[in-house]
């Protein structure tokens, strides 16, 4: 005779074995291994106050033929607290789904049921195969003022709970983030970064319920944020880079009309263009230039080789501090 | 009967449905404002659920999807022609009820209704455009009749009703915007609306 035991941590478990007698001489073992007398009381076994660890197949053999007389799985938890419900669409209008998970974990199978009421009519939640505390509902209406109220009950064998969910049809629609967000360095153009990015895939009709969308962008170097909320277009210019600087840029999607904006896209990294500095070529090159050549040069106009702040004079001597110690050391070498 | 639509009439009505669009997107940012404050001052929760009016359009709509032109026109104008009369209604009852006392509230009304109106006038031109009668306002309804008087109701039931004549108009402001999108779309051969049918 075997079978399952659930009990709450902390309580006192009493073990029969079976229908032997409370006289009978008894083993138990606890996961195959002996369990001391001193838990006995005659044939039954006592556990106290039990815990987690106690958790485990106990097992009772009549005293003198080792016949197994009893087993039982002990399973020690809790009931469940309760649910932790949300809904939400991102595949508007199609409709949305509700997902759900415990607080802390109940050490024992739980079972979860969820209704779907809209005003007074019953609506079936369709669980999903993956993940499994998931369920979608279809919206058989469309800009109805009457509310969704949806009920999660959880229940195990020592226990249920449960947790309610009101809300309308708008409030809950929140796409998934845009996908595809690239941000390039445009040519020749030292302030501009060229971001794009694409409808999340979940959002099934853009054309009808078109998505706004909500940028951010800053230098690696720098915690503030510049942003622009964009009205239509899957791409926008930015104007106004550091020049040189990494970027750090996301988007972020929101319908136009209703509903929250959603988590922002994965991050990407661009650094605007910078014209690649003609002197400072290989040193090998360097090293192979002849006395006959000048013995400094001169930056070409267009070259940066420094950042903006670094420059001392002005017009056409103007030169950074780190370009004067190059010409400096390039000088010492030609002479 | 295929008949192509004209390049100038297409272009007429993508420019009305991009016009109406804006004048929804427009009125439906007001609704939810005169919403707020119609709350407030009228000392109602804005969480209460009121059931739904005799005479007030419902925005919600079965099937949406599968509408042709011609039906979100005609929805949108008998919805648009009722919350005029019912907007009419909530300004004289705010009058007498409150007289000067709550001017602010009856000047948001007013603009609301006047926008409600123009809004109504903008789908008369939609549909004359598909060369579809614009249908008469008396005894165009069946069930209910818009204008005459209704019971007269408490000044409670005044104000829940006029509660959820705000939450269906701003339901109905964000539809329009989505049935006008609709309509801005070439339409395929399927589901056209007739005297809509453009060939490819």
């Amino acid at each position: 005779e075997s079978h399952t035991q659930y009990e709450r941590v902390g309580a006192d478990v009493t073990m029969k074995c079976g229908s032997m007698d409370w006289d009978a001489a008894v083993t138990w073992t606890a996961n195959g291994t002996d369990i001391d007398e001193s838990h006995l009381n005659g044939s039954y076994l006592i556990l106290k106050n039990v815990n987690l660890s106690q958790s485990g197949q106990y097992s009772c053999y009549e005293g003198s033929s080792w016949h197994l007389k009893y087993q039982t799985n002990l399973r020690v938890g809790t009931p469940p607290k309760e649910p932790v419900l949300m809904c939400r669409s991102n595949n508007y209008p199609k409709g949305f789904y509700c997902s759900w998970h415990l607080p802390t974990p109940t050490y024992m199978p739980n079972t979860f049921n969820i209704s779907v009421i809209h005003g007074t009519k019953d609506m079936v939640c369709e669980k999903d195969a993956v993940p499994k505390n998931r369920c979608h509902i279809r919206y058989l209406q469309l800009f109805s003022t009457v509310k969704y109220k949806v009920t999660l009950t959880v229940t195990n064998p020592l226990g249920k709970n449960f947790t309610t969910l009101t809300f309308d049809e708008f409030a809950i629609v929140k796409p998934d983030p845009p996908e595809s967000v690239v941000a390039k360095p445009v040519p020749n153009n030292p302030r501009r970064l060229e971001v794009s990015w694409q409808n999340p895939s979940s959002w099934p009709d853009p054309e009808s319920f078109p998505l706004k969308f909500f940028l951010r962008y800053r230098p690696l170097i720098l915690d503030q944020w510049q942003h622009v909320e964009l009205s239509d277009g899957t791409s926008h210019t930015i104007t106004d880079a550091y020049a040189g600087k990494e970027y750090i840029i996301q988007v972020a999607a929101k319908d136009n009309d209703i509903g929250t904006w959603s988590d922002w896209s994965v991050a990407v990294h661009a650094t605007p263009w910078t014209e690649e500095p003609k002197h400072l070529t290989t040193e090998a090159q360097i090293t192979e230039t002849t006395s006959a050549s000048t013995s400094s040069f001169m930056a070409p106009p267009t070259t940066k080789i420094c950042d903006k702040g670094a420059v001392v004079g002005s017009g056409a001597m103007a030169v950074c501090w780190t370009a004067g110690l190059v010409v400096a050391a390039y000088s010492v070498l030609f002479i | 009967m295929a008949a192509a639509e004209s390049p100038s009439a297409a272009l007429r009505r993508r420019d009305l449905c991009s016009r109406g669009i804006r004048l929804a997107g427009k009125m439906r940012a007001d609704v939810v404002d005169l919403l707020d404050a119609y709350v407030e001052q009228q000392g109602l929760d804005a969480s209460a659920s009121v059931a739904a009016v005799e005479g007030v359009p419902l925005a919600a709509v079965e099937r949406w999807d599968e509408q042709t032109g011609t039906q979100r026109l005609l929805e949108n104008l008998a919805a648009y022609r009722a919350f005029r009369a019912l907007l009419a209604q909530m300004l004289e009852e705010q009058r007498e009820q409150l007289g000067e006392a709550d001017a602010g509230l009856g000047r948001a009304l007013a603009a609301v209704l006047l926008q409600v109106s123009a809004f109504a006038y903008h789908l008369e031109e939609l549909l004359r455009l598909e060369s579809r009668g614009v249908p008469g306002e008396e005894g165009d309804e069946e069930e209910e009749d818009g204008p005459p008087p209704p019971p007269r109701l408490s000044l409670f039931e005044q104000k829940l009703r006029g509660l959820g004549v705000l939450r269906e108009l701003a339901q109905w402001a964000v539809r329009s915007v989505r049935d006008l999108r609709q309509l801005a779309k070439p339409s395929p051969a399927t589901g056209a609306a007739p005297g809509l049918v453009e060939s490819p």
